[in-house]
């Protein structure tokens, strides 16, 4: 009973070369078809979209393309009184929409059109007795949310509204015997999951904590040999796991343990030469999140046609550092 | 978002597909307005449940609408018998497991079947762990579903070693299940966890005690298990070599414990007024509570870490209040207290002596081996020679390769040293696309193998010359070295951890691709560098070198640097001291 590799074959005609202009108008056009049955569907995760569709902009230097008073205004339209902020207007707030309205308002230099106090106050009010965070009042506690807390907390210099001591404990109790993290303690590794955690561990000044050799071992061990990442063992590539893999590496020290050559290429193979925008696995159906992974991939492999991008927060660069915000990376 | 295959379609093809999602939209968007205006108005009725079903049942994302399911079930459950409670949530996790069929990895359904089965009257964990085990059948890596199954196991009570024997059964029927081999590593700590005297037979814990915590990352397996352990994932290995799962979970019983927090060693240098203090790994000395102790009397110091990069770090220095130690003939006794873990280590400075220190040396701890105690060599040595059977019928096999590494150097580092090298060229050859891994590992092992040579030859040079080197660790290990050779290898830099070497005297770093020197920084006793050949391109890249007062020597000749115009004046200015230039 052998286990075959579970992988994608690049077929030769894939596309070898970065198509920027293609990418940049495949993301203008998406928000202007907004009756779009696919685009009302997934309203419940909108401003992440939003999230997703500037940052990669923002990092092909296209940012200007987007209607930055609409995007504003609806940003402001989604908090709720708690201070949290929801996916779109009518849904409930929730940690992961608070950080994408925080991320998107820090790329425009502009968080103050939300109520920053009444912001912190909610990231703060959903930390729990064991220092987890849960994601909104419902009480789902994954380390993820522990990630947006303090991600949204460090870009409004606010770090020091939570029990930090108790967060970094109980996202230290998520660590496994593969050196990764899962979403709870006893959880299994996930490659979101650990960049989640060294995110964390980076923005929190605890990067020490983790088994960098050993960690670094097993998300090298998910290049496959198209050159794509997957996310767990016996798993398929991803643009997006490639992305989680390549940057919790990046935090960790150890980017140079995979193949770059090989990733660009399986990367540059998930774009979609028609219609601009980047899929999951070559030949899949493009959406702004895969084209933000891709693109941010492409970044930290060293592409100079794209700006640099932050590894911890997947913002460009000069945008932290305006702020003056510099998580801490292993050497 | 996930595995949507992009077909051709025709003209007409696609008009069909219009307006079939404009029929869908409109469905969806009178759906969603109707619950939207239910909400708004406070309507908590089984109509409000009924809207939300029919739009959860294909899009169980959209977590505000099972925000309002909960809403309407805690409203219902106050006017309501409790009878009718119980059934209105039976129907809840029907309901459920209807969407679980047809989207068996949505966050939002599995919260919510917790969120039911929590608020039950008459809770049944036992149909509860009865829908895990039909899940993990038609998936047995659904993540979601393992950590629904931990929650029910937690709370319903389900001893440790039924859930070890749920492993079993999985792990028999599929070797290749890492989720199940993940869920051991979580169980095996708890069930037979190691003993706290090294040599004792193992702890007997009680068969029957529930899951409390699955949390153990830190706790180790007692030997007799393992020895159980390794049995089975060699016969996971041999029926499938290639599968990576029990691989990973091998190499995790082959480590070692985590290192007790201790000082590992206490240097004081009376010509300047300086001491060093080395932990077993990272501190925070301004927030852990590190006092000196001099002569009886606690001092007034201020500890910085070996460089401004690390808010943690293995190695503090501070600097003595001047005059206090410097006369030669006076001795003089220093304690370190690490107050936070109520430990601490003395070190005397004898009279006549200019220097002292006390630590533990990397043998005594043996900090580079395996866990497992040296009576049981022999079964590591039959374990060595499994591999190797297997090697001899599988010689590409990688994982195989990296494993008869591992237990060389648990069995014997430097007796294994020329064999591990070649297995590591090997390695290389048949997974180029880790190669850096393989170097970087290869680089740790032989800079161990070098630190306990140079302990058991008893001095404080550290040689490492023309090994293919190409990342430095251990640093915290050679902060008593005063001579250092690296020449001829492939470094790229002297990072930030090198400023460990606190007692460094000469560094010889000839033939290597070095273009960063940022660890040279305060190393008091630092007087000769060697950087022959290699990549200093910018004065800038010497900067470092400024806060190294003995420095006096320095060889730069075979680098871009010495290109620059005026190269010998321009570095006079930057470094005044150097008296002995090499261009
Ligand atoms: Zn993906």
């Amino acid at each position: 009973m052998g286990t075959q590799v579970k992988d994608v074959v690049i077929k030769p005609e894939a596309p070898s070369v970065l198509l920027l202009d293609k990418h940049a108008d495949y993301i203008a056009a998406y928000g202007s078809k907004k009756d779009d049955y696919e685009y009302t569907l997934s309203e419940y995760l909108r401003v992440s979209g939003i999230y997703w569709g500037l940052t990669v902009m923002d990092l092909m230097g296209q940012l200007t393309r987007m209607n930055q008073q609409e995007i504003t205004d609806f940003i402001k339209s989604c908090q709720h009184d708690c201070g949290g902020v929801s996916a779109s207007i009518g849904h409930d707030p929730h940690l992961l929409y608070t950080l994408s309205a925080v991320q998107i308002l820090s790329l425009y230099g502009t968080v103050d059109v939300l109520d920053v106090d009444r912001v912190v106050q909610y990231v703060g009010g959903l930390q729990q007795e064991d220092g987890s965070f849960a994601g909104d009042k419902w009480g789902e506690i994954d380390t993820r949310f522990s990630f947006c807390a303090v991600a949204t907390l460090s870009l409004l210099g606010k770090l020091d509204a939570i029990n930090l001591n108790k967060a970094v404990e109980f996202v230290l109790s998520c660590m496994n015997f593969d050196g990764g993290f899962g979403c709870r303690p006893g959880s299994e590794s996930h490659a979101g999951q650990i960049y989640c955690c060294a995110g964390f561990l980076s923005l929190t000044g605890q990067l020490h904590q983790i088994n960098a050799d050993l960690l670094g071992w097993w998300l090298c061990e998910r290049q496959l040999p198209s050159g794509g990442l997957n996310g767990r063992p016996e798993k398929l590539p991803d643009v997006c796991y490639s992305w989680w893999v390549l940057a919790s590496l990046k935090i960790i020290g150890r980017i140079h343990w995979i193949d770059k050559a090989k990733l660009r290429s399986f990367i540059l193979a998930c774009q979609d030469e028609e219609t601009g925008g980047f899929a999951d696995r070559p030949g899949d159906m493009v959406d702004p999140f895969h084209t933000l992974f891709g693109v941010a991939g492409l970044s930290l492999l060293g592409d100079e046609q794209i700006k640099e991008v932050n590894p911890v927060l997947c913002m460009p660069e000069e945008v932290l550092d305006k702020l003056g915000l510099h998580p801490d990376l292993l050497s | 978002m996930h595995g949507r295959i992009k077909i051709k379609t025709t003209v007409q093809q696609e008009e069909e597909k219009r307006k079939e999602r404009e029929r869908k939209l409109k469905i969806y968007v009178t759906a969603r307005d109707a619950i939207f205006s239910k909400r708004k108005n406070g309507v908590l009725d089984d109509e409000a449940l009924q809207l939300t079903q029919q739009l959860l049942a294909s899009n169980p994302d959209v977590a505000t609408l099972w925000n309002y399911r909960r809403e309407i079930l805690l409203h219902l459950e106050t006017i309501r018998e409790e009878d009718d409670v119980q059934k209105m949530y039976d129907a809840e996790l029907s309901f459920l497991e209807s969407c679980l069929k047809v989207n068996p990895k949505s966050y939002g359904s599995w919260h919510h079947r917790g969120w039911v089965s929590a608020r039950l009257p008459r809770p049944d964990w036992a149909r509860e762990l009865s829908l895990c085990d039909r899940c993990l059948s038609l998936d047995d890596r659904n993540f979601h579903c393992w950590d629904y199954r931990r929650m029910v196991v937690k709370m319903s009570g389900v001893p440790v070693d039924q859930e070890l024997q749920f492993t079993d059964r999985l792990i028999g029927s599929n070797f290749s299940n890492y989720s199940s081999w993940h869920y051991r590593s979580t169980l095996l700590p708890l069930l037979h966890p190691e003993s706290p005297e090294p040599h004792s037979p193992c702890q007997q814990a009680s068969h029957s005690s529930p899951l409390t915590s699955p949390q153990t990352h830190s706790h180790r397996v007692c030997e007799e298990q393992l020895l159980k352990e390794y049995e089975l994932v060699q016969n996971a290995f041999f029926t499938d070599p290639n599968d990576q799962s029990a691989w990973f979970y091998y190499r995790w019983l082959l480590g070692r414990a985590e290192r007790e927090e201790m000082i590992s060693c206490v240097f004081v240098s009376r010509e300047e007024e300086r001491v060093a203090v080395a932990f077993s790994r990272p501190v925070n000395a301004s927030s852990s509570g590190l006092i000196l102790v001099l002569d009886g009397q606690p001092q007034r110091v201020e500890w910085r870490s070996i460089h401004p990069r690390f808010k943690h770090s293995p190695v503090w220095i501070c600097k003595i209040p001047p005059g206090t130690i410097s006369d030669i003939s006076n001795e003089h006794n220093l304690t370190v207290h690490w107050t936070e873990k109520h430990t601490h280590r003395d070190c005397a400075l004898y009279t006549g002596r200019s220097e002292s220190w006390c630590r533990d040396s990397a043998t005594d701890q043996e900090l580079f081996r395996s866990e497992l105690s040296v009576e049981k060599t022999s079964v590591l040595q039959s374990e060595l020679q499994s591999c190797n059977q297997l090697l001899d019928l599988e010689p590409q096999n990688k994982w195989c390769l990296l494993t008869i590494i591992l237990l060389m150097r648990a069995l014997d580092p430097l007796g294994y040293e020329t064999e591990t090298l070649s297995h590591f060229q090997t390695l290389k050859e048949v997974d180029p696309m880790r190669s850096a891994y393989y170097s970087d590992l290869c680089s740790k092992f032989m800079i161990e193998n070098t630190i306990l040579k140079m302990e058991y030859a008893e001095v404080r040079v550290f040689s490492l010359s023309d090994k293919n080197l190409t990342s430095l660790c251990h640093l915290d290990q050679l902060l008593l070295v005063t001579h250092i050779n690296l020449s001829s290898n492939q470094l790229l830099r002297l990072p930030p951890e090198f400023a460990m070497l606190q007692c460094l005297e000469v560094l010889e770093a000839d033939n290597n691709a070095i273009e960063n020197l940022e660890g040279l920084y305060h190393l008091a006793k630092l007087q000769d560098v060697s950087l022959k050949n290699n990549k200093i391109s910018k004065l800038s890249d010497l900067q470092p070198l400024t806060s190294c007062p003995k420095l006096t020597r320095l060889d730069l000749r075979g680098n871009p640097v010495t290109q620059i115009v005026n190269f010998q004046s321009e570095l006079a200015e930057v470094l005044p001291s150097i008296t002995d230039l090499l261009f």
